[in-house]
C-alpha cells in the first residue's frame, strides 16, 4: 500500500509528462501509428518489391526480395547485388534481370516444381516502361492483362505510383530525421555558448547568426545542386547548412535565463569546468523547446526535401520521392491519380507529425487560462 | 528607445554586407555562369551574339573561338577581374568600366556621339588620349589599357570610361537575359506580388482574427474543439501542395472545372468591361489566394486566441465585471485592444509578402511574378537580377524585424527596448 503511493507520488516530470501525453489521443495515436510505419517502411524491400520473396528453381532456393532488403541500407548496398540474370532461372531469352511476375506465370504454365512467391506487393518503385508489363499512365486498379492489379495506376515511366509513394515515405521520414538530429548537433552547441558567454560573444554571433539566417537558402541550394550531382547525404547537409538557426535561438534564450540560476552559480563556485556546467547542469534543464520543436522541426524538413524535388532540385532520379511525383502531377493535370497520391500520403504524414507535435506541446506547456464566466 | 533602434540599424549593415558577400562569392564561383553559358552556346554554334564584334567573329568560326572573342566576353561579364573586385564594383566602390572601344595607336577612334579619340603613347609609356576636333586631352574621360588578351601574346589596345555605379548608388544593372535594367524588371513584376499577396494578407487577417476571437470566447467547446483540428491540419500543409491538388480538383482536368488552371486573367481580359474584368481576377485569385495563405491561418488565429483568453484572464479585465460593464463592451473595448498587439505587430511581414512573392506559388499557378521572376533568374543565372533579389531579400528581412519592434514599441507603451 505504502509503496504504491510512494512509486505514483515520485513520478518524475518526464514520467507526468508521457501520462498526459499518452491522455491526448490524437498525437499518442499519431505516434504509435507512425513510428509502426517507419518501422514496416524498412521491411518494404520484402512487402512492396518486383523482385521475387523466394525463387524455387531446378530445386535452387533464391531469395531475392530478402537481398534487396539487405541491399536497401546505405554502406551495406556496395557489397550486395540484386542482379540476376533471367536466363539463370529458366528465363530464357533474357540475359537482363529476371522479371518475376513473368517468371511465376511461366513456372505455373509448366506445371513443374519450380515456385516463385511474389512480395505483397509485386511491383517495385523503380522498374518502369522499360519492362514488359508496365505501360505510362495506367489508371488506378487497372492492370495489364494477368497481372496483379495496380493500387495507384502508373505514371508517365510507367512505374508504379503505389510502390514509389510507400518508398517514397520512407525516404522523406528518414530524411527529415536525420535533418533534424545535424540541425540539433550544431545548433545546441553554439545556442547554448552563445547564451552562456553572454557579452561580446553574444553579440557577434547574435550578429552572424542573423546574417546566416537572412541568406536565400533555397536559392544557393539550386545552384550548388546544378553543379554537383545531388544526393541524399549532400541535400541533408546543405539543408542542415541555415536549418540549424531556430534551434539556436531557442537554445540561447533558455541558456541566457538558466545560466542566472542558483544551481549554476554554485556549479561555477566549486570549479566545475564550463562544457560540463553547459552540458551536465543546463543542457537537462533546457531541453523543453528541443523536444516540443522537434516534430514541427520534421515537418519542415519533409516539406524542404518534397519543396526541392518538386522544382527538380533535389533526389536524383529515380529515387522515390513525393515531391518528385508531385512535379510529375503538375506537368499531368488530367492524371489525377498522380497528384492524388504522393498528397495524401504527404498530407497525412505531416498532419500526423503535427498532432503529436501539438501533443508533445501540451503535454510540457500545459496553458490553462482562468476565465470569469 | 531611439537609441535601440539607431543600434538595429548600425547592426543591420555588418549583416548586410556579410550576407551580400557570401551570395554574391558562392554564385560566382559557381561553374555554369553566365560566361560559361554563353561560352557553350557558341562552340556549340548556335552563337547568339551579345551585340559586340566578338560574337561576330565567333559564329563563323563555331567550334574554334577565338580568343579574342573569349576575353571580350569575359570583358562583358566582368569576369575579367578577380572575385572581390567584382564584388566592390557591384557594390559600386570600384570603378566599372561602361563604354569600351579597342583602338590602334594614332588612329582616330569613333566613341559614340560622333565624337572621335586619337590614343598615342608616349615616352615613358603611358597613353595620351586627345579629343580628334577640339585636341583637347579627354584623359579625364577615358582610360586607355594595354589589354593582353591571350597567351599567345596577342594585344590590343582599348579605351574605356569608367563610372562607379553599384547598388550604393542605386544602379542594380541590367539582366542578362531580358536586357533590360533590372530596377524597371522587377518593377513590372511587383504590382502582380502585391495584388495576391494583399489580397490574401487582408483576408486571412480578416478571417483570422474573427476566427480566433471566436474560439477564445467559447474556448473548449466543440466548435473550438473542431475548428483546432482544421486549423492544425491546414498548418501541416506547404500551401502549394494545397494549390496542386485544388488545381486538380477544381482547375477542369479530371473532376470539376470551377476554377482557371492559372494565370491572372483570361485571354479575352482586354475587352471586358470595368465591373467583367475585376470578376475575372478574382475568379483567377481563388485558388492562389487560398494557397498562399493557407498556412500563415493556424499561426495568425492561435496568436488571436492565445493572446485575447491571455487578456481576459486578467486583472483589469476582473475589473471590468466587477464594475458592472456589459461583457460585450468588456470583450470589445478593453479586452481586444491589448490582444491585436501581438497580430499587429507582425506587419514586418507585410512588406516581405509584397516583394518576396512565393515562386511555389507563383510557379504552381503559372503567375508572372515576382518569385517566378526570381526564380527563372536563379536558373538562367542571370546574376544581376539575383542579386538584386538578394538585396530585397535581406533588405526586406532586416528592416521587417525591426519595423515590427518599432510598430510594437509604438502601439504598447508597455514595451521598453533597451
Amino acid at each position: 500500500m505504502s509503496q504504491t503511493v510512494q512509486k505514483s507520488g515520485s513520478r518524475s516530470i518526464g514520467q507526468r509528462r508521457w501520462q498526459k501525453f499518452k491522455t491526448i489521443k490524437r498525437g499518442y495515436y499519431s505516434l504509435v501509428i507512425l513510428t509502426t510505419m517507419y518501422i514496416l517502411s524498412f521491411l518494404l524491400p520484402v512487402l512492396v518489391n518486383d523482385k521475387a520473396l523466394m525463387v524455387r528453381y531446378n530445386g535452387e532456393y533464391h531469395f531475392p526480395a530478402f537481398t534487396s532488403l539487405v541491399a536497401s541500407f546505405p554502406v551495406i548496398d556496395q557489397f550486395v547485388s540484386v542482379f540476376q540474370s533471367g536466363e539463370s532461372l529458366g528465363q530464357l531469352g533474357n540475359p537482363g534481370q529476371v522479371r518475376y511476375r513473368d517468371l511465376q506465370k511461366q513456372y505455373e504454365n509448366e506445371n513443374g516444381d519450380n515456385i516463385v512467391i511474389m512480395p505483397l506487393y509485386p511491383y517495385g518503385p523503380i522498374e518502369d516502361i522499360t519492362t514488359d508489363g508496365n505501360s505510362a499512365f495506367m489508371e488506378p486498379l487497372v492492370s495489364e492483362e494477368g497481372q496483379p492489379a495496380r493500387l495507384m495506376g502508373t505514371d508517365e515511366n510507367g512505374r508504379d505510383v503505389f510502390a514509389r509513394m510507400a518508398y517514397g515515405f520512407k525516404v522523406s521520414i528518414s530524411f527529415a530525421l536525420i535533418l533534424v538530429f545535424l540541425e540539433y548537433l550544431i545548433g545546441i552547441p553554439i545556442g547554448g555558448l552563445l547564451g552562456f558567454k553572454g557579452g561580446y560573444y553574444d553579440l557577434i554571433g547574435q550578429r552572424i547568426l542573423e546574417m546566416w539566417a537572412t541568406l536565400p537558402t533555397l536559392f544557393l541550394i539550386i545552384i550548388v545542386v546544378s553543379f554537383i550531382q545531388p544526393s541524399f547525404i549532400l541535400l541533408v547537409l546543405l539543408l542542415s547548412l541555415t536549418a540549424w538557426i531556430p534551434i539556436t535561438t531557442y537554445i540561447r534564450a533558455e541558456f541566457y535565463r538558466e545560466k542566472s540560476k542558483d544551481y549554476v552559480a554554485a556549479a561555477i563556485s566549486i570549479g566545475v569546468p564550463t562544457w560540463k556546467i553547459m552540458f551536465k547542469h543546463i543542457l537537462p534543464n533546457s531541453l523543453v523547446p528541443i523536444i516540443t520543436n522537434f516534430p514541427f522541426a520534421v515537418v519542415a524538413g519533409i516539406t524542404a526535401l518534397v519543396a526541392l524535388d518538386f522544382l527538380g532540385f533535389g533526389l536524383p532520379p529515380p529515387t522515390p520521392s513525393w515531391g518528385q511525383m508531385l512535379s510529375t502531377g503538375l506537368q499531368n493535370l488530367t492524371k489525377w491519380w498522380l497528384v492524388f497520391s504522393p498528397m495524401a500520403a504527404l498530407f497525412a504524414t505531416l498532419i500526423m507529425i503535427v498532432f503529436i507535435g501539438e501533443a508533445i506541446r501540451e503535454a510540457f506547456d500545459p496553458k490553462t487560462f482562468s476565465r470569469l464566466r | 528607445m531611439l537609441q535601440y533602434f539607431i543600434r538595429r540599424l548600425l547592426f543591420a549593415v555588418p549583416t548586410f554586407f556579410g550576407c551580400t558577400i557570401i551570395v554574391f562569392f558562392i554564385v560566382n564561383l559557381a561553374p555554369g555562369g553566365p560566361y560559361e553559358q554563353q561560352v557553350q552556346a557558341l562552340k556549340a554554334g548556335s552563337g547568339f551574339g551579345i551585340g559586340s564584334e566578338a560574337s561576330g567573329t565567333a559564329k563563323d568560326g563555331a567550334a574554334t573561338i577565338p580568343p579574342t572573342a573569349l576575353a571580350e566576353l569575359k570583358r562583358y561579364y566582368g569576369f575579367d577581374k578577380p572575385v572581390y573586385v567584382r564584388y566592390l564594383i557591384w557594390l559600386g566602390l570600384w570603378p566599372r568600366e561602361t563604354d569600351s572601344y579597342n583602338v590602334k595607336l594614332g588612329e582616330p577612334r569613333n566613341v559614340g556621339e560622333g565624337r572621335y579619340v586619337i590614343v598615342n603613347q608616349q615616352q615613358d609609356g603611358t597613353y595620351s588620349i586627345i579629343d580628334k576636333d577640339t585636341k583637347e586631352s579627354q584623359t579625364h574621360v577615358w582610360t586607355a589599357e594595354n589589354a593582353v588578351l591571350d597567351s599567345t601574346g596577342f594585344r590590343q589596345l582599348r579605351v574605356f570610361k569608367t563610372e562607379y555605379a553599384g547598388i550604393l548608388t542605386g544602379h542594380f544593372g541590367n539582366s542578362y537575359e531580358y536586357r533590360e535594367p533590372v530596377i524597371d524588371l522587377i518593377a513590372s513584376r511587383i504590382p502582380i506580388s502585391l495584388q495576391f499577396g494583399v489580397i490574401g494578407l487582408v483576408l486571412s487577417y480578416v478571417i483570422c482574427v474573427y476566427l480566433g476571437i471566436q474560439k477564445a470566447l467559447r474556448h473548449g467547446s466543440t466548435f473550438d474543439l473542431v475548428s483546432s483540428s482544421t486549423i492544425l491540419i491546414s498548418y501541416s500543409i506547404p500551401g502549394w501542395a494545397l494549390g496542386l491538388l485544388l488545381l486538380v480538383l477544381l482547375g477542369g482536368g479530371s473532376f470539376f472545372d470551377v476554377f482557371p488552371l492559372g494565370g491572372l486573367q483570361s485571354r479575352e481580359y482586354e475587352s471586358l468591361s470595368l465591373g467583367e474584368k475585376i470578376l475575372d481576377r478574382a475568379h483567377h485569385f481563388v485558388l492562389p489566394v487560398i494557397a498562399s495563405t493557407i498556412q500563415s491561418f493556424a499561426t495568425l488565429t492561435l496568436l488571436m486566441k492565445n493572446s485575447l483568453l491571455e487578456n481576459l484572464s486578467q486583472d483589469y479585465i476582473r475589473t471590468a465585471f466587477a464594475k458592472g460593464l456589459k461583457e460585450k463592451r468588456i470583450i470589445w473595448l478593453h479586452a481586444m485592444r491589448n490582444s491585436v498587439i501581438p497580430i499587429a505587430a507582425n506587419i514586418g511581414h507585410i512588406i516581405g509578402i509584397a516583394f518576396v512573392g512565393s515562386f511555389f506559388i507563383e510557379t504552381t499557378f503559372n503567375i508572372e511574378g515576382i518569385g517566378k521572376l526570381s526564380y527563372y533568374a536563379i536558373l538562367s543565372r542571370d546574376y544581376t537580377v539575383v542579386f538584386a533579389f538578394t538585396v530585397i531579400g535581406v533588405m526586406v528581412n532586416l528592416f521587417g524585424a525591426i519595423i515590427s519592434d518599432f510598430v510594437l514599441a509604438l502601439i504598447d507603451p508597455r514595451i521598453r527596448f533597451r
